[in-house]
């Protein structure tokens, strides 16, 4: 075999597309072929140099979105036990934010300003920049809020109940600047935001919209608002472990 | 088109054990073409969408071309709708080395670093066909497919990508790094 022919077999041979008695001929072809048995060991560097980059699977976040697609076209009504189900079997892939916004105090009927809080949500959820201020350290993230918004939110890092904390950031809800606080939940994010509000302590207040949680309740003096891909126990946890430290801090 | 059939329940069932699959690899595939994270989920989402609303025409040969070639046409058909060229690659660089890699020793993740980047420095027809064969590790006939070119045609872009990148990583690595010689 001359090395012209030697030569363009080479990428051929390395990509395993030369049938077996193809390979055998170039095989014994190349050990007269100083220059293609050079040429061959550079694009099999090249090749492993490739090969070793990690992969990148497909975001939790987009994995949804494309169930939720594949469920609006199936037509299928999301019953409402099914959904739980499904929710509760991806416990592998948790991600949660809470949306606390500034609505006067009020507290803020499913439907009103959920959009709003869902975009929050998916700012978070899908952004590599989640946080404007990444710390698990209360003392970080508290501080930063300070002259950024006009309140200052309890921040608690939730580590023990399972939902570390990661950051926080600024976001706008009903045209006011509100705090935003990112949790994780096993390897995903959870966001959490919230504001002051006259009211009573209420229960919090789990309830589902386009597959994903909402939960939203008073406390401490705070108006929260909760959007998740967690199942509603799990929002329902995230909400209570919330209250239990922020009256254990107080 | 708009003779498509609606999917039914069943189409979209079948779809799911058929197509989602490889949601993974549409991802990646995106990730590489838009060389951004957050606009590949657009894409990837967009590209599952078309695929089930052309499911019917899926003659139940290799998935993963198919859809990977939808999510190729998606990608160019989004881009000349916005208009948008090529992010400034500038901003690639300075997020190329993101991804996990906690366990990876500081050498090699610093090697890992320059080799994304090289990569992403590409012209787009040389990034798409070396990210179709090393990363999607598609054979010639499925990059064909993917690319809707003669197999002559995919393996001579192919040694030209190799090319192109080889020159950009003995820029980067420095020759004894990789052990990449003068070609």
């Amino acid at each position: 075999m001359d090395c012209p022919t030697c030569e363009a077999m080479v990428d051929a041979y390395l990509d395993g597309e030369l049938s077996a008695s193809d390979s055998a001929a170039f095989e014994r072809a190349l050990e007269a072929c100083p220059d293609c048995r050079k040429r061959l060991e550079a694009g099999r560097a090249m090749s492993g140099l490739l090969r070793e980059l990690p992969l990148e699977p497909a975001p939790d976040l987009l994995r949804a979105r494309v169930e939720r697609e594949l469920r609006a076209i199936a037509g299928r009504p999301i019953a409402r036990t099914r959904e739980r189900l499904r929710w509760s079997a991806m416990a592998a892939s948790l991600i949660v934010a809470l949306g606390i916004g500034w609505l006067g105090g009020n507290v803020v009927g499913t439907g009103v300003g959920s959009d709003e809080l869902v975009s929050t949500y998916l700012r978070v959820a899908g952004s590599e920049h989640a946080v404007d201020v990444a710390s698990s350290d209360r003392h970080t993230v508290k501080p930063w809020f300070a002259g950024r918004i006009d309140y200052a939110p309890p921040v608690l890092d939730l580590t023990s109940d399972g939902f570390p904390l990661e950051g926080g950031r600024l976001d706008v809800v009903g045209g006011r600047k509100v705090s935003v606080l990112v949790y994780r939940r096993n390897q995903h994010k959870v966001a959490l935001s919230l504001w002051p509000s006259l009211g009573g302590n209420s229960a919090a207040k789990v309830t589902q919209r386009d597959g994903f949680a909402l939960a939203e309740w008073r406390h401490a003096g705070f108006e929260m608002h909760a959007v998740s891909d967690l199942a509603p126990a799990e929002m329902a946890a995230f909400a209570a472990a919330l209250d239990r430290a922020i009256d254990a801090d107080r | 088109m708009s003779e498509t059939p609606k999917p039914d329940g069943a189409t979209v069932e079948r779809f799911r054990a058929v197509m989602l699959p490889h949601l993974d690899a549409a991802y990646g595939f995106a990730r590489w073409l838009t060389r951004d994270p957050v606009v590949a989920q657009d894409v990837a989402q967009e590209a599952m969408l078309r695929a089930l609303r052309y499911f019917h025409a899926f003659r139940g040969d290799e998935a993963k071309p198919w859809l990977l070639r939808i999510v190729r046409n998606t990608w160019t058909d989004m881009r000349a709708k916005s208009g948008a060229g090529d992010r400034p690659l500038e901003e690639i660089e300075d997020r190329a080395a993101d991804g996990p890699d906690p366990e990876q020793s500081a050498l090699a993740s610093d090697q890992r670093r320059h080799v994304v980047a090289a990569l992403a420095a590409l012209p787009a027809e040389a990034r798409e066909i070396l990210v179709l064969r090393e990363i999607e590790d598609c054979s010639y006939k499925h990059i064909a497919a993917v690319l809707d070119l003669p197999i002559g045609t995919v393996m001579s872009r192919l040694a030209r990508a190799r090319e192109k990148l080889a020159a950009e990583l003995r820029g980067r690595l420095g020759r004894r790094d990789h052990g990449l010689p003068d070609m």
